[in-house]
């Protein structure tokens, strides 16, 4: 394939020039023709069975499924011809024979594909008087309910299951008007990865269960971010309700995820929604900690960070810029961190992808700047440091240490048992309120931006850190995260090179990442 | 150079104020003995009659087992263009599509009738009321029980076989 022939042929009366083997589909794609289809998924086999895609192809004897017949040299292929219109109409009310039009209480409503393209292209009214078959909704295991009445039958979650996760748990079962998506005996939606079903189905059929009935799509604010909650780094996009995220989706990434996010990562967002959030700077009074101003918190961090030397304990969950500040502010001392670790779930039908056993977003990042990995988080503090608490808890670890520190310093979203000790008390935005940059296990650096608002007085890490710097009397004048991120770039060599722009919503590996075998593509057919 | 200015004879008729000044008083005097019948509607004892297509006060309509009819879509808030229903979709205790919240601040509301032409379920509706009086400006945002209290008559929608109503 790498030299592979250039095909031409002309779609809609625009030329086209792709590489011998492509479907006329991806073809029209790459023309900005986008042909109607429901069982055709670019990170799934071809099935070619919901007859949605078809078009005309001149001199072809009948109309041909666009997703799987193979470009042509001056194929001329028409997908808004009368012939191909009214095909399409004719299968789009073949589907809704039995579709039971129940889009105010479907949860698809609004991202539904067969609502879509029923409004595009097909009919106005239902010829057919019968009653609907009716199947009762039944629960797949997982995260996963199934409406049967909704189905279409395109089987994009049986190939899933069975070519992506390699672990074939569903199966069209029945046969003609009656046939619906059935388990094998004995298997559930167990499978780690399984909920991504819900989003391959391209009507309200699979449905997630955290999710039904809490937001219509089109409520939903969406925001390009990173999945926060392994290393793997899967690109996704943020969707937030009334300032609340309610679900993280898949953002295709051919380098990082393909298509497909796991349940864990998917599910696990709720932490962001905390309600129990350090709002207000704090500094320490004769009567404990009180409420003050930014600038006095930072001049009084500023007051006790100077001279003395720093040891940081962060969290694996701050961005490259916050982690890059903060190795600032050491002053000859060191850094650790610590994070939580799982199970490892690999999606074996994509290379390179897997729910990663170290739950946090920016371990390689961490450990590029010089923060050191260790189960005994204060192991290196020394006698009389100061001591700063980035965004970790301190769970679980002995707290007499802590009492070696001359001074504690937390920065963090929300109030740690330490800030008992601690003089100052800096409130940061998490992670789905700010921007920044995160490098994943394999030494991908990605953005993720502010999918929502920070409460109260919250500001972003890297403005709290950038400020701090600039009252220690450092060369600090930091107004975007974009700024933080060309200085890190400029002083640390693995980032030379890159920038925001660079970077783009998919990222770029870092200048000494080890190079990673290209994602394998599914063979068309497999 | 003196200004010239032109005077025009008109008939005595045409210019005396007192016959006009007669003719208005003449009709004055007339109505205080009610001639032609009173015009003056003595509200609130008597009502002027409304449309059938009276656009008033939101009413929710509910099923023979006394629920909302209600199933929380949302299409009434998206379609509001006033902003004034609050919903917030849930489930009931069958784990139906419900509406956990349901608010339209009455206010707020600038009674185009929208919600209740998109309504899917005919639940919503603006009814043929207007007569609303609260201590408090927060008595006027209806909740789904308030809603569902109503009794009045609600707005009919319009037929385009009978565009006048007739």
């Amino acid at each position: 394939m790498v030299d592979a022939k250039i095909v031409n042929l002309t779609i809609e009366g625009r030329s086209v020039s792709v590489p011998e083997g492509t479907t006329i589909l991806e073809a029209a794609k790459t023309a900005g023709i986008l042909i109607p289809h429901y069982c055709y998924h670019p990170g799934l086999p071809i099935a070619g069975v919901c007859r949605m895609c078809l078009v005309e192809v001149e001199k072809a004897p009948k109309l041909a499924p666009s997703c799987a017949t193979t470009v042509a040299e001056g194929q001329v292929v028409h997908v808004h011809s009368e012939k191909s219109l009214d095909a399409r109409k004719g299968v789009l009310e073949m589907l809704l024979i039995n579709h039971p039009l129940d889009c105010p209480i479907c949860d698809q409503s609004g991202e539904c594909e067969l609502q879509d393209y029923t409004y595009q292209e097909g009919r106005e009214d239902s010829r057919y008087r019968e009653p609907k078959r009716f199947n009762p909704a039944e629960d797949f295991g997982g995260d996963v309910i199934y409406v049967p009445n909704r189905c279409i039958l395109c089987t994009r979650c049986v190939r899933f299951m069975e070519d992506v996760a390699h672990d074939p748990a569903l199966n069209v079962s029945e046969r003609g008007d009656r046939a619906l998506i059935g388990k094998f005996e004995g298997k559930d939606l167990t499978h780690p990865w399984a909920a991504n079903v819900v989003d391959l189905c391209p009507v309200g059929a699979l449905l997630s269960k955290d999710f039904l009935n809490k937001a219509r799509a089109w409520e939903l604010d969406r925001t390009a971010s990173i999945c926060p909650n392994c290393t793997q780094g899967c690109n996704v996009t943020m969707e937030t309700r009334e300032n609340q995220v309610v679900r993280m989706r898949p953002r295709p990434n051919e380098n990082v995820n393909a298509f497909f996010m796991c349940d864990w990562g998917r599910l696990n967002y709720r932490w962001m929604n905390e309600k129990n959030r350090a709002e207000h700077p704090m500094v320490r009074a004769k009567n404990g900690l009180v409420a003050a101003s930014w600038e006095d918190a930072i001049s009084a961090t500023a007051r006790a960070l100077n001279g003395k030397k720093v040891f940081v304990v962060a969290s694996p969950m701050l961005s490259n810029e916050s982690l890059f500040l903060l190795t600032q502010i050491m002053q000859g001392g060191g850094g650790a961190f610590r994070v939580t670790e799982g199970e490892e779930a690999p999606l074996p039908g994509v290379e390179d992808l897997a729910l990663r056993r170290e739950r946090a977003a920016n371990v390689y990042g961490a450990e590029k700047l010089g923060f050191k990995k260790t189960r005994d988080l204060l192991g290196g503090l020394g006698q009389g440091d100061v001591l700063v608490i980035a965004g970790e808890d301190l769970a679980g670890i002995d707290a007499s240490a802590v009492s070696r520190a001359g001074d504690v310093i937390v920065i963090s979203s929300v109030l740690p048992e330490a800030a008992g000790k601690a003089s100052v008390v800096l409130p940061i935005a998490n992670f789905s309120e700010e921007e920044g940059t995160v490098t994943n296990l394999r030494g991908r650096v990605q953005r993720f931006t502010q999918a929502k608002q920070a409460p109260g007085e919250t500001r972003p890490s890297w403005l709290v850190l950038g400020d701090l710097l600039g009252a220690m009397g450092k060369q600090a004048n930091f107004f975007l995260p974009s700024e933080v991120f060309a200085k890190l770039a400029s002083s640390n060599s693995a980032f030379t090179g890159l920038s925001y722009d660079s970077l783009g919503f998919k990222g770029l590996p870092l200048v000494d990442a080890p190079a990673t075998a290209p994602k394998a593509p599914i063979a068309v057919g497999a | 150079m003196a200004i010239k200015v032109k005077v025009v004879e008109r008939p005595t008729d045409d210019v005396s104020y007192v016959r006009a000044t007669l003719k208005g008083m003449a009709l004055t005097v007339k109505h205080l003995f009610d001639v032609q019948g009173r015009v003056t509607t003595q509200y609130p004892e008597e009502k002027s009659p409304i449309s059938p297509r009276w656009r008033g006060t939101h009413r929710m309509l509910t099923t023979e087992t006394g629920k909302a009819r209600c199933v929380a879509c949302g299409l009434c808030p998206t379609v509001c263009p006033a902003n004034c229903i609050k919903l917030v979709p849930g489930e009931d205790e069958e784990g139906n599509r419900y509406p956990l919240v349901f608010e339209i601040d009455e206010f707020r509301c600038i009674f185009c009738g929208f919600c209740q032409e998109v309504c899917p379920e005919e639940a919503i509706h603006v009814g043929r009321h207007y007569e609303n009086s609260e201590y408090s400006r927060e008595g006027f945002v209806y909740d789904l029980q308030r809603l569902m209290d109503q009794t009045h008559p609600v707005c009919e929608m319009w037929d385009p076989e009978d565009p006048k109503g007739e």
